[in-house]
């Protein structure tokens, strides 16, 4: 099948799917649910046959800035579907669906560079895990950012949007801890692996912009390692967790945009 | 020939009847079976099933006869009422709230009834289950026929249908579920959670047995602690001490108040020192009382989610606009679904003309071959099965086009004129009259009586 059709489909179809899920998150009917989620499916099935082929035309997930991007994309809509199988997320996707669109997107948009890394195994491995790490932490900010909005609605006797059942503000909290704390030892490999990959490569000595990347991961890291610690010790939960998590989440795109500007430079 | 039923039902509801002539007429369980077997030996009454809930009694029947039918369903009605009335007001006392309905309009009815959209809280669930168990009691007594089970089992497709493609069920409409529908918006559910409700008011208990029976663990404080171990005993909940609430507050996730307070219990500064203890976990407190219990300013508290009785009442009357819109939705279902069952049912009544008509041909065709293959002298097997088709294949092509034309106007209501003109037309027997005959002749008289009652 060709790329480029295939790319639109993506693209179509996450838009759709984005509007669809606005609609219901201001106030549209629940039909706006059904279609949102069988057209964000349509998206991702394309998204999944575009990976696919591109991994038997040597363009596999990790080869290029942009499929690096588009897979972090699929990652997020994959956590995002595979959470919606036992909760209900459409509202969700009111912020799920474009942030997905938005890394297709910037994946077709931004020019295209190979990553150009030395290090063989180990660049790749940290690519992946900073990928999934991202991902991850992506679909986290995207359920905070829901409960935030969620519960400044609640308490303004707003109930817009909440009247078809969605996810309650305990399962946003809940479910945004758990991609915390999946992805903060994923990330914390990253960083790792980045850590090795930047000495052996003498990177440290050279390139002040992998310095700003990497400060942004630490930051990033210690604002996801002080949410573990303080939902465990002081109990955090609701409102300041999810302000954490997005923080965590800013500081991690960062990292990202660094990435990408690197290699686009 | 056949012999075709319509369906008939005389009723009245909460739309025509108050409620004392409702109860005079309502059938109790133990009496439906002897009931409804008085009904099905009635003059004209083939089938029959009894719907008895608290807002309606209605008689669906499969007649043959539809006057003679209303007319001795309405004399049983009559005997019911009788013992208390007397026999000569009996008639006077139902008689101006009684509705009839027969053929396209009864289906129609029976449809609405079905789906709630009769009932008196649009969308209301139980409905359904009372009409299930009403037809269900009528095949058990063996009332009911091939005739109103498929017009009841098309009204349960209906009801789902409407329930899967309509949002009329989805929203809450009452003061009690919508309380604990805001308290899904905060957590998951309720098993384990801890309903502390403070006062003993009507409304407050409604709805903290509304949420032990989601599996809440509900604890009653109350300043008389008499009255709340009397509710708490009602019900199996818990006893809280009234002058330790704080106490209570920390371990309560949900908190109910009605209290006959004038000043409010939980202030402010109480609910943040009882939030700081808590550590800002989430607390739900739905304030039923007027004069309200809680300082509207405690809202603001991190974790607090404060909602008063006029909250309520205003989710509680969208919910029912809501409803209403989606009834508006339903009703074009209801028109579709009517006329697809119709057509159903007509196009099975056109069946044994086509059928008449294709044996009448199919006969013919074989007495032909049957003198050309002995005029011809033909006795090879393989030339006379070629001979059988080409008179089948000739059959076929030649009512092919009948066929279409009949089905067609069975669709459309005109069958039975176009079925006559080719049993004439064919001298073919008689097959009877469709099930559905047309309604509208005398529909205005039951909308009258329905227009005078209905509040």
């Amino acid at each position: 099948m060709n790329p480029a059709a295939l790319a639109l489909a993506q693209i179509g179809a996450y838009g759709l799917a984005s509007g669809l899920y606005l609609g219901l998150f201001l106030g549209g009917g629940p039909r706006l649910a059904v279609w949102g989620r069988y057209i964000f499916l349509l998206g991702f099935a394309a998204h999944l046959a575009d990976i696919g082929i591109g991994c038997f035309d040597a363009r596999h997930p990790l080869s290029s800035t942009s499929e690096v991007l588009s897979f972090v994309g699929w990652l997020l809509a994959s956590g995002f579907l595979l959470a919606s199988v036992r909760n209900r997320l459409a509202t969700t996707g009111a912020f799920a669906a474009p942030t997905v669109l938005v890394f297709v997107l910037l994946a077709r948009v931004l020019p295209d560079a190979g990553v150009r890394v030395g290090g063989g195994g180990l660049a790749t491995l940290h690519i992946l895990l900073s990928a999934t790490g991202e991902a991850l932490f992506a679909l986290a900010a995207v359920l905070s950012l829901l409960y935030i909005v969620q519960e400044r609605r609640l308490k303004r006797k707003d109930f817009t949007g909440l009247r078809d059942g969605p996810a309650s503000l305990e399962t946003l909290d809940r479910l945004s801890r758990q991609c915390v704390l999946i992805g903060f030892p994923i990330f914390t490999l990253a960083i790792t692996t980045g850590a090795v990959l930047v000495a052996s490569l003498g990177l440290l000595r050279t390139g002040s912009d992998i310095r700003a990347e990497y400060l942004f991961a630490v930051v990033s890291w210690f604002s996801y390692g002080t949410l573990i610690i303080a939902r465990r010790t002081a109990g955090w939960q609701g409102r300041r967790a999810a302000w954490l998590t997005v923080s965590g989440f800013a500081a991690a795109l960062l990292v990202l945009v660094g990435y990408f500007l690197r290699h686009l430079s | 020939m056949t012999n075709a039923l319509e369906i008939v039902i005389l009723g009245l509801s909460h739309r025509t009847a108050p409620l004392d002539v409702r109860e005079r007429l309502a059938v109790s369980p133990d009496d439906l079976s002897e009931r409804l077997r008085q009904l099905r030996q009635l003059p004209g009454v083939a089938e029959t099933a009894l719907l008895s809930t608290c807002n309606r009694v209605e008689i669906y029947a499969a007649v043959s006869d539809r006057a003679t039918a209303f007319s001795s369903l309405q004399g049983h009605l009559n005997l019911q009422v009788a013992p208390i009335a007397g026999h000569r007001d009996a008639q006077h006392l139902i008689e101006p709230h009684l509705y009839r309905r027969h053929g396209r309009a009864a289906i129609h009815h029976l449809f609405r009834v079905a789906s709630s959209l009769d009932s008196m809280v649009v969308g209301e669930p139980q409905i359904l289950g009372q009409v299930k168990d009403a037809f269900k009691n009528g095949t058990d007594a063996g009332t009911t026929g091939p005739t109103l089970d498929g017009c009841f089992a098309r009204a349960f497709r209906v009801a789902r249908r409407i329930r899967r493609e309509t949002g009329i069920g989805t929203q809450t409409v009452s003061v009690s579920s919508v309380a604990v529908d805001l308290v899904r918006r905060v957590f998951a559910g309720f098993t384990g959670r801890k309903v502390l409700v403070v006062g003993v008011g009507e409304m407050s208990a409604l709805a903290a047995r509304a949420m032990a029976g989601e599996g809440a663990t509900i604890v009653i404080a109350n300043r008389t602690r008499a009255n709340a171990e009397a509710l708490a005993q009602a019900h199996g909940f818990g006893v809280a001490d009234f002058d330790d609430l704080d106490a209570a507050l920390a371990g309560a996730d949900v908190v109910i108040t009605s209290t006959g307070s004038r000043q409010p219990i939980l202030d402010r500064a109480r609910l943040q020192r009882v939030q700081r203890a808590r550590r800002f976990s989430p607390i739900v407190i739905v304030d039923i009382a007027v004069p309200r219990d809680v300082e509207p300013a405690a809202s603001e508290i991190e974790g607090v989610f404060l909602w008063d009785i006029d909250d309520l009442q205003k989710e509680t009357a969208l919910h029912l606009e809501g409803r209403m819109r989606e009834a508006e939705q339903a009703e074009t279902v209801i028109e579709e679904e009517v006329l697809r069952f119709l057509g159903a049912v007509r196009g099975q009544a056109v069946g044994p003309t086509i059928k008449a008509l294709r044996d009448r041909f199919s006969e013919l065709g074989r007495a032909h071959v049957e003198r050309a293959r002995a005029r011809a002298g033909i006795t090879d097997p393989r030339v006379s099965v070629e001979f059988e088709r080409m008179a089948d294949s000739l059959i076929n092509e030649l009512l092919h086009a009948p066929q279409v034309a009949l089905k067609k106007a069975a669709a459309v209501d005109d069958g039975d004129a176009l079925a006559g003109a080719v049993q004439r037309l064919f001298d073919l027997p008689a097959q009877g009259e469709p099930l559905e005959p047309d309604d509208d002749d005398d529909d205005d008289d039951d909308d009258d009586a329905e227009a005078k009652n209905t509040p």
